[in-house]
This record gives structure tokens, sequence and C-alpha cells, in this order.
């Protein structure tokens, strides 16, 4: 082992790279919330759309989650030009990932809403909460419970998965890692910082959201004094 | 339309055909081997994680580690980090191997999760029962938990089998000639981009749609047949 390490050259543009990790947090959460709405849309439709709707939606969540997004993105990037839509890099990933995550993001909302029991649904209307108030109280509050520990993998899944932008010259931080290696010649040194960098996001991302959700969906509410007391 | 069906023509020549067909091996040996070795991997890894001898502590430490650190970093970069890294280690290791330790490596993080989980499903009265049979912990393993346990670790296992298929995509940036990379040549032999990127697609649908249906035919059978 003759390897020499030296951090210097990659130490010295941490900021640079800190930088494009923010823009890798713009990515991941540009897709989490633009697929989140495909998603809802999605788990709606499957759940109460017509049979050739739920059709559709399931040959898009099929063929999305069967696909690598890598060539997803090729394919819009490459081979919409052809017919006259011609994309900057940035906003062909996002609509990749976007698409991507829409897939996914159905797949989990929908498993959270077949997960609300029917007896549940029916003790709603034995106590007589009107249909809004049972949706309101029951349904959501259940739905988010159980979707929202898959959701936090989720995002930190699209955190890992936007470095794919760097192959679009992208200059998010695996794009400025890139970058700076060609010129510094660092390329291990340089790489394990980004990797560092990207545990650390990552690592945070979930403390926080987990804290968070922790916080709003079991919050124990005061006890409210008893009326006949 | 007599241009496309001209194009659709030069695509599937027999060249092409065969070409696209061996890359699509190539993606499918990649994943294998990788994961292959990846699972051998984090069983061990899982394995020692549960131990409880305390000369095994910092072993154990090591392992947590290794499988935070690895589920956290991504695949690119970890492709970047080998493909550098291995060349005072073993100059003339090919491209392909490069991509397969590096998928082995992420692998390992992943799949000693997901069988540890399997492991943890077993409850620990049947580990006791098994002691109280004098059975050693060997033996306890292979005739007890294993039996139980797979049936918990099987489905995801194949779930993350398919994301990894598709994550090798990756692995064509640094020449590896897969899926993805043959698409990028038919692209350059002169097909519409539109044209060989979506056939690249439906490649990458072929492979991991039946290994997909498979992962959650056996959720079902192995639900079911609990208890």
């Amino acid at each position: 082992m003759s390897y020499q390490f030296d951090f210097g050259p990659a130490f010295g543009s941490v900021r640079y790279l800190i930088r494009g990790a923010g823009l890798t947090l713009v990515i991941a959460f540009v897709s989490f919330w633009l697929g989140a709405v495909i998603g809802l849309l999605g788990a709606l439709g499957k759940t109460r759309g017509g049979a050739s709707l739920r059709r559709a939606i399931d040959g898009y969540v099929v063929f999305m989650t069967n696909t690598p997004a890598l060539v997803q993105v090729y394919f819009i990037f490459y081979g919409l030009p052809s017919v006259g839509i011609t994309l900057a890099p940035l906003t062909a990933v996002l609509i990749g990932l976007v698409l991507n995550s829409g897939a996914y993001l159905t797949e989990i909302i929908r498993a959270g809403v077949l997960s609300v029991p029917k007896s549940e649904l029916e003790a709603t209307e034995a106590i007589g909460l009107t249909r809004l108030q049972s949706v309101r109280y029951v349904v959501i509050p259940h739905v988010l419970r159980t979707v929202y520990g898959p959701l936090v993998n989720f995002f930190v899944l699209l955190v890992l998965g936007s470095s794919m932008a760097a192959l679009f010259g992208v200059e998010e931080l695996t794009g400025r890692a890139i970058n700076i290696s060609t010129t510094n010649l660092r390329t291990i040194e340089t790489f394990i910082i980004v990797a560092l960098i990207y545990v650390a996001l990552t690592l945070c991302a979930q403390l926080a959201l987990t804290a968070a959700g922790r916080r709003s969906l079991y919050r124990a509410r005061p006890a409210k004094r008893s009326a006949y007391v | 339309m007599s241009g496309v069906l001209e194009q659709a023509r030069a695509l599937f020549s027999q060249d092409n055909v065969l070409f696209v067909l061996a890359a699509m091996g190539r993606t499918l040996m990649m994943t294998l081997l990788g994961c292959a070795l990846g699972f051998i991997a984090g069983m061990l890894l899982a394995l020692l994680r549960r131990s409880t001898r305390s000369y095994l502590a910092p072993v154990r430490l090591i392992a947590a580690v290794y499988v935070e650190l690895f589920r956290r970093i991504p695949f690119l970069v970890i492709l970047f980090i080998v493909l550098f890294a291995i060349g005072p280690i073993a100059p003339d290791a090919s491209l392909f191997t490069i991509a397969a330790v590096s998928i082995c490596l992420l692998a390992t993080a992943f799949l000693s999760e997901i069988v540890g989980a399997g492991l943890d499903s077993v409850p620990t009265t049947q580990v006791q029962a098994a002691e109280a049979l004098n059975l050693g912990r060997l033996r306890t393993l292979r005739y007890v938990v294993l039996p139980q346990a797979w049936r918990v670790i099987l489905p995801p296992a194949i779930a993350f089998g398919v994301m990894f298929i598709k994550d090798t995509a990756l692995a064509s940036q640094m020449g590896v000639v897969e899926l993805t990379f043959a698409g990028k040549v038919l692209v350059n032999r002169g097909v519409a981009p539109a044209l060989g990127f979506g056939l690249i697609l439906l490649c990458y649908f072929a492979l991991s749609y039946p290994l997909t249906r498979l992962g959650a035919h056996l959720e079902r059978r192995l639900a079911t047949s609990r208890h």
C-alpha cells in the first residue's frame, strides 16, 4: 500500500461542496412534494376510481417502479428533443424524479389508506360523527401514522437517488465532487468527504423528521375535564 | 410513420439484439453476484450484531457503524470511491469487478438489516427451547431459527434485488457494458434516443417485473402459511 492520503485539497472545498448539498436537498424536496401530489391523486384513484382508471394507475406505478430512474431521465432528456421539447438538465432530472417518486408514493399512501380498519369507520358512525369529522379525526390521523415512517425512509432514498443528477451535469453534491476531483486529483479523499456529507445529511433529516412526527402525530393531548363532574 | 418503421427494423438487426441481450445478461450477473455475496456477508454481520459474547463488542460496534454508514451513501459515490481505491489494492481489476464489489458493499449493509429483522422475528422462547434440548448454537440456527426466519427475510430481500437491478444502471457511467451502456451505444449507432432508451426501459422491465411478482406472491403465500 503506497497510497498517501491527503485530505487538504478536499477540505479546502468543503464549503463549495456543502452549497451543492443545498441543491441536493432542494431536488429531493421538490421531487418529494410534487411526487406526493401525484401519489395522493394516484392513491385516491386506485381506491375510489373505476376499473379503467385503476388499471391505468397500476400500469404507471408498475412501469416506473420496475425501471431505473437513470434510464427514465435519459429517455426524457435525450428522447423528448426529437418531438421538439428540449429540457435543461435540471428540469429533465426533476421531471424524471417527480414521476418516479409519484409512483412509489402512490403505493405508500394507498397502503396507508387501506390500513384503516372498516370497524374504525363503523365506530365513527356509531358515535354519530359526520363524514367530514370521521375523515378529519379518524382517517387522516390513522393514515398519517402508518404512512409517516415509510415516507421518511423514502425521503432519505430520494436524497441518495438525486446524486444521479450529477451524470447530467447538475451541480449538486455529487456533481460538485466530480467537478473538483477532476482538478485536485484527490478523488478518493473528495468522495469520502462527500460520502460523509451524505451520511450527515440523511441522518439529520431522518432524526429531525422522526422527532417532528413523534411530536405532532403522537402528542399526548391534555385530558379534557369530564362534563359531568 | 414509415420512418419509424424503418428505424425499428434497423434497431432490431441481429447485431443489436445480440448486443442488448448480452448487456442484459451482464446487468443480471452483476446484480446476482453482488447480492449473493452481499447476502452472505450481510447474514454474518446480522449474526455478529446479535452475538452476546463480550469480546465481540468492538466487532459489534464496527458492524453497526458499517450498516448505518453504507445505507446512507449513494451508490454512485460508492462506485467512484471503489473505482479509485481499488487501484492500489488490485491494479488490474476489471470494471465489472469494481461494479460487483460496489454492489456487494452496499448490499451487505441493506441485507444485514433485512436478515436481522428476520432473525428477530423468531420468538426468544424458541431459542430457549432449543437450548433446553441441548442444541448447539449452530444447530439452533440451522434447525430452529432459519427455517422460521426465511419467510420474513425472502420477500423484502427480493424487493431489494429488484432495487439493485435498477441501481446497476449507474455502473454504465464507469463504462461497464450493461443495459444502460448498451442504450447509449445504440443511440451512438444512430438509433433515435426515444427508441433506444425506450427499448432499454422495456428490457429492465422484463428483468425486474417477474421478480417483483415473485416477491409479492411469496409475501402473500408465506404470510398466510405462518402458524
